[in-house]
């Protein structure tokens, strides 16, 4: 299922990238890894140090107006978004059949689902009207799940260069293709 | 000058075989990770402060954000020894490249001018400061000169033109 999921997401790319011409041209791609690095530090900057605060540093700054950060961290998560596209829509087979980009993304989704958990178990006792300086523990402990899963996304986007995917044969596929199938059905 | 002698020396030596050669992924990649990471915390609170200088989050009293400085530094430290690692490992590379000297610049300048805003933001009247012009032009010096030394790095996989002293 999944399988045949990328092998379709990396043939329908391939046949109808909006924008692989664009990013194939000289400056194209060191440019738009510029700008993924630099969302990188936005989204660490604005979040990682929202993530510290409910840790324990800088206490003396309240926690609600050190969230008034946390907007930038996401435009920085947006324009990684938006960079990372470009990116896949350009070498499809390169990301959608990488091992490392997979656990990338898994580590994407667990700060989401990490975040939605603090706005929905959190939010009201870190914002409320008599907010302790000191976040509780729950808190605490979504914070540094998120600092975790940041820094993940940021190892296994490193890595992604070194699980280039090479050739294989059907028989070898696993639950998720980590490799180019040699037939594609 | 002819460095290609001290070139060849270094890239023959122990380490720098370790972080080229070496399968394990605690080589060349986990050092491109520790790199990586440093720069998100170094630069993104860097980038941070300079957004609350430029009226983000106007809750957050400057002052207060002395705290975040030491992790700025841990970030530095951890990108200068990853990146002497990784000069180690391609030391022709990087030295025979232009742009490596403009990226090294930038981060330089990018230092000081973190320094230059903490000496005048970290103080009690610390938000005063952060609201006079200078303060905020060094500001968006400091954005810019982190913006290039990004692209400066990004770009020295592209803009090598010798990878060993053997080419």
């Amino acid at each position: 299922m999944l399988r045949e999921l990328q092998v379709w997401l990396v043939g329908s790319i391939v046949a109808h990238s909006p924008v692989a011409e664009m990013m194939q041209t000289a400056w194209a791609w060191p440019i738009v890894e510029s700008i993924h690095f630099l969302g990188l530090c936005l989204l660490i900057g604005c979040i990682g140090t929202f993530d510290l605060r409910l840790l324990g540093v800088a206490k003396r700054i309240p926690i609600a107006a050190m969230h008034r950060l946390v907007p930038w961290g996401l435009l920085g998560f947006g324009i990684n978004v938006a960079s990372g596209l470009l990116f896949v829509l350009t070498e499809p087979d390169q990301y959608i059949y990488n091992s490392s980009f997979h656990l990338k993304l898994l580590f994407v989704a667990v700060a989401g689902l990490n975040a939605s958990l603090f706005y929905l178990t959190s939010y009201r006792r870190v914002f409320g009207a008599n907010t302790p300086l000191d976040a509780p523990l729950r808190a605490k402990v979504i914070a540094a799940i998120s600092l975790t899963a940041w820094v993940g996304v940021i190892v296994c986007g490193r890595l992604i260069t070194f699980y280039r995917p090479g050739p294989c044969d059907p028989a070898e596929y696993s639950v998720l293709l980590d490799c180019q199938p040699r037939r594609a059905r | 000058m002819n460095i290609d002698p001290f070139l060849l020396w270094l890239e023959s030596t122990a380490l720098s075989q370790w972080v080229v050669g070496s399968p394990s992924l605690l080589a060349f990649p986990g050092i491109l990770s520790l790199h990586a990471i440093g720069m998100g915390f170094a630069v993104g609170i860097c980038l941070a402060l300079d957004l609350r200088i430029l009226g983000v989050a106007p809750g957050v009293q400057i002052a207060h954000m002395r705290r975040f400085v030491p992790v700025v530094w841990l970030g530095f430290w951890l990108n200068a020894i990853s990146g002497v690692l990784l000069v180690i490992g391609y030391p022709t590379k990087a030295l025979t490249n232009p742009v490596f000297y403009l990226k090294l610049l930038l981060i330089a300048a990018g230092l000081g001018l973190f320094v230059r805003i903490g000496r005048r933001v970290f103080t009690d009247a610390g938000d005063a400061a952060a609201d006079s012009v200078f303060v905020r032009h060094l500001a968006i010096a400091s954005l810019v000169c982190w913006t290039g030394a990004i692209a400066a790095g990004r770009l020295l996989a592209y803009t090598y033109t010798r990878l060993t002293a053997l080419d």
